[in-house]
C-alpha cells in the first residue's frame, strides 16, 4: 500500500518533468535553452521513473539494471548536450537575438577545431 | 595497494564471512571496513586522507542531488513563465581542475545545476563556457562554479 | 491509485512526445531536430520502464537500457557529423 504510494507519486513526478521538458523543447526560443530543458529535466524524469521501477519490483536483479540505467543518464545527458551544442557552434546555428554576451562566438578555429580562450584578445 | 581497493576487500571479506552478496550487505561490509580502516590505519597518511574523502563524497552527491531537484524546479518555473523575463548568455569561467576525471565531472555536475549547462573546455584546459539562463552577476556566477569545483577536487585531489 | 497513476504518465509521456514530435518537424535547424530525438529517447526508455512496471515483465528493462546506449551514441554521432562537415543548411 505504502509501496503503491511511493511509486505512483515518483511516477506521476517523474513524467511530469518529462512533459515539461517536452513543453520546454517546444517554447523556448534557441537550441542552447532547448538543451537546458532536455538535459536536466529529461534527466531526473527518466531517473524517477527508473526508480519507481524499481520500488515496485523490489529485486536485487532489477533494483540493478535501474541503478544502471540511472547513473548511464547521469553520465551519458550532459556529455551529449555539450557535443551537440559544440556543433552548433561550428554548423553556426542562430541564437536568441536577446543574448546578453557570448564569450563563445569565434573562438573555435574552423580548420583546426581548436577552441581559443578569452586571453586571446589581449595578446597582439 | 590504494585505500578504496582495501576496503572493497574488507567488504567482499565481510559479504563472504556472513555468507551474503547482496547490495545492502555489501554497502554494510563497506561501512565497517571503512571505519576499521579509518580507526586502526589513521597514522599512516595515504589512509588518513582516504577518511576525509568518503564523507566528502556524500557531502557532494548530497549537494548534487539537491541542485538536480533545485534545477529542475527552476526549468519547470522557466518553462511555464513568458520567455522574456530571461537574460541568457554564454559566459566563458576559469577552470583550476586539470585533469580529464576532474573537468568531465565537473562539466556534468555544472550541467545538472540550476540554470547553468556546460558548453566546452578550451582546447588549453584554462577556461569553460558555460550558458547560463540569467546572467545577473558574473562575478557572484564565477563564484558559485569556484564553489563547486573546490568541493569536486576535494574528493579527486 | 496506482491504476490512476499509469495511466496519468502515459498520458503526460504521450504529450511530451507529441511536443517534441512537433519540434522534430518544424526544426528550425539539424541539431534542433537532434535535441528532440534525444528527448524522444529519452521519453521512450520511461515508456518501456511504466510498460514493464504496468505488465510486470522486468525484462523490457533490458531494452530501456540498450536504447538509452544507442540513443547516445546517436546523438554524439550526429554531433561529430555536423562539426566534421557534412551538408550544413537544413534545406
Amino acid at each position: 500500500m505504502i509501496n503503491d504510494l511511493l511509486v505512483s507519486v515518483m511516477l506521476v513526478a517523474g513524467t511530469f518533468f518529462m512533459f515539461l521538458a517536452g513543453i520546454g523543447v517546444l517554447r523556448m526560443p534557441d537550441l542552447l535553452m532547448r538543451m537546458h530543458a532536455t538535459t536536466k529535466a529529461g534527466t531526473l524524469g527518466a531517473g524517477l521513473v527508473m526508480l519507481a521501477v524499481a520500488t515496485h519490483f523490489l529485486d536485487a536483479g532489477v533494483t540493478a539494471r535501474t541503478l544502471a540505467i540511472i547513473l548511464f543518464i547521469l553520465l551519458t545527458a550532459p556529455v551529449a548536450a555539450h557535443a551537440i551544442g559544440r556543433a552548433a557552434y561550428f554548423v553556426g546555428v542562430p541564437l536568441w537575438d536577446k543574448m546578453l554576451k557570448d564569450d563563445l562566438k569565434n573562438r573555435y578555429d574552423p580548420d583546426t577545431h581548436i577552441l581559443g580562450n578569452p586571453d586571446d584578445d589581449k595578446q597582439p | 595497494m590504494s585505500p578504496l581497493s582495501w576496503n572493497l576487500i574488507l567488504a567482499l571479506i565481510w559479504a563472504a564471512v556472513t555468507g551474503n552478496f547482496s547490495g545492502a550487505n555489501l554497502l554494510v561490509g563497506f561501512g565497517l571496513g571503512y571505519l576499521i580502516l579509518g580507526f586502526a590505519l589513521r597514522d599512516v597518511p595515504d589512509f588518513a586522507r582516504y577518511r576525509k574523502k568518503v564523507p566528502r563524497l556524500f557531502l557532494l552527491l548530497g549537494h548534487f542531488l539537491r541542485d538536480l531537484v533545485a534545477s529542475n524546479l527552476r526549468v519547470a518555473y522557466d518553462v511555464l513563465t513568458p520567455t522574456h523575463y530571461m537574460r541568457p548568455a554564454v559566459v566563458a569561467v576559469p577552470l583550476r581542475a586539470k585533469t580529464d576525471g576532474a573537468i568531465t565531472i565537473l562539466a556534468n555536475m555544472i550541467s545538472l545545476t540550476p540554470g547553468t549547462l556546460s558548453l566546452d573546455v578550451s582546447s588549453d584546459r584554462s577556461v569553460l563556457y558555460l550558458h547560463v539562463m540569467y546572467l545577473d552577476d558574473e562575478a557572484d556566477l564565477r563564484r558559485q562554479i569556484h564553489a563547486l569545483e573546490d568541493r569536486v577536487l576535494a574528493v579527486l585531489e | 491509485m496506482l491504476e490512476g497513476a499509469i495511466f496519468l504518465s502515459y498520458l503526460l509521456l504521450s504529450l511530451a512526445l507529441l511536443c517534441a514530435l512537433v519540434r522534430l518537424v518544424r526544426g528550425p535547424t539539424l541539431p534542433d531536430r537532434v535535441v528532440a530525438l534525444e528527448l524522444m529517447a529519452s521519453l521512450t526508455v520511461a515508456f518501456i520502464g511504466i510498460y514493464a512496471l504496468n505488465n510486470d515483465r522486468p525484462a523490457f528493462l533490458d531494452v530501456a537500457m540498450v536504447l538509452a546506449l544507442t540513443a547516445f551514441l546517436t546523438a554524439v554521432g550526429f554531433a561529430r557529423y555536423l562539426e566534421k562537415g557534412g551538408h550544413r543548411g537544413d534545406q
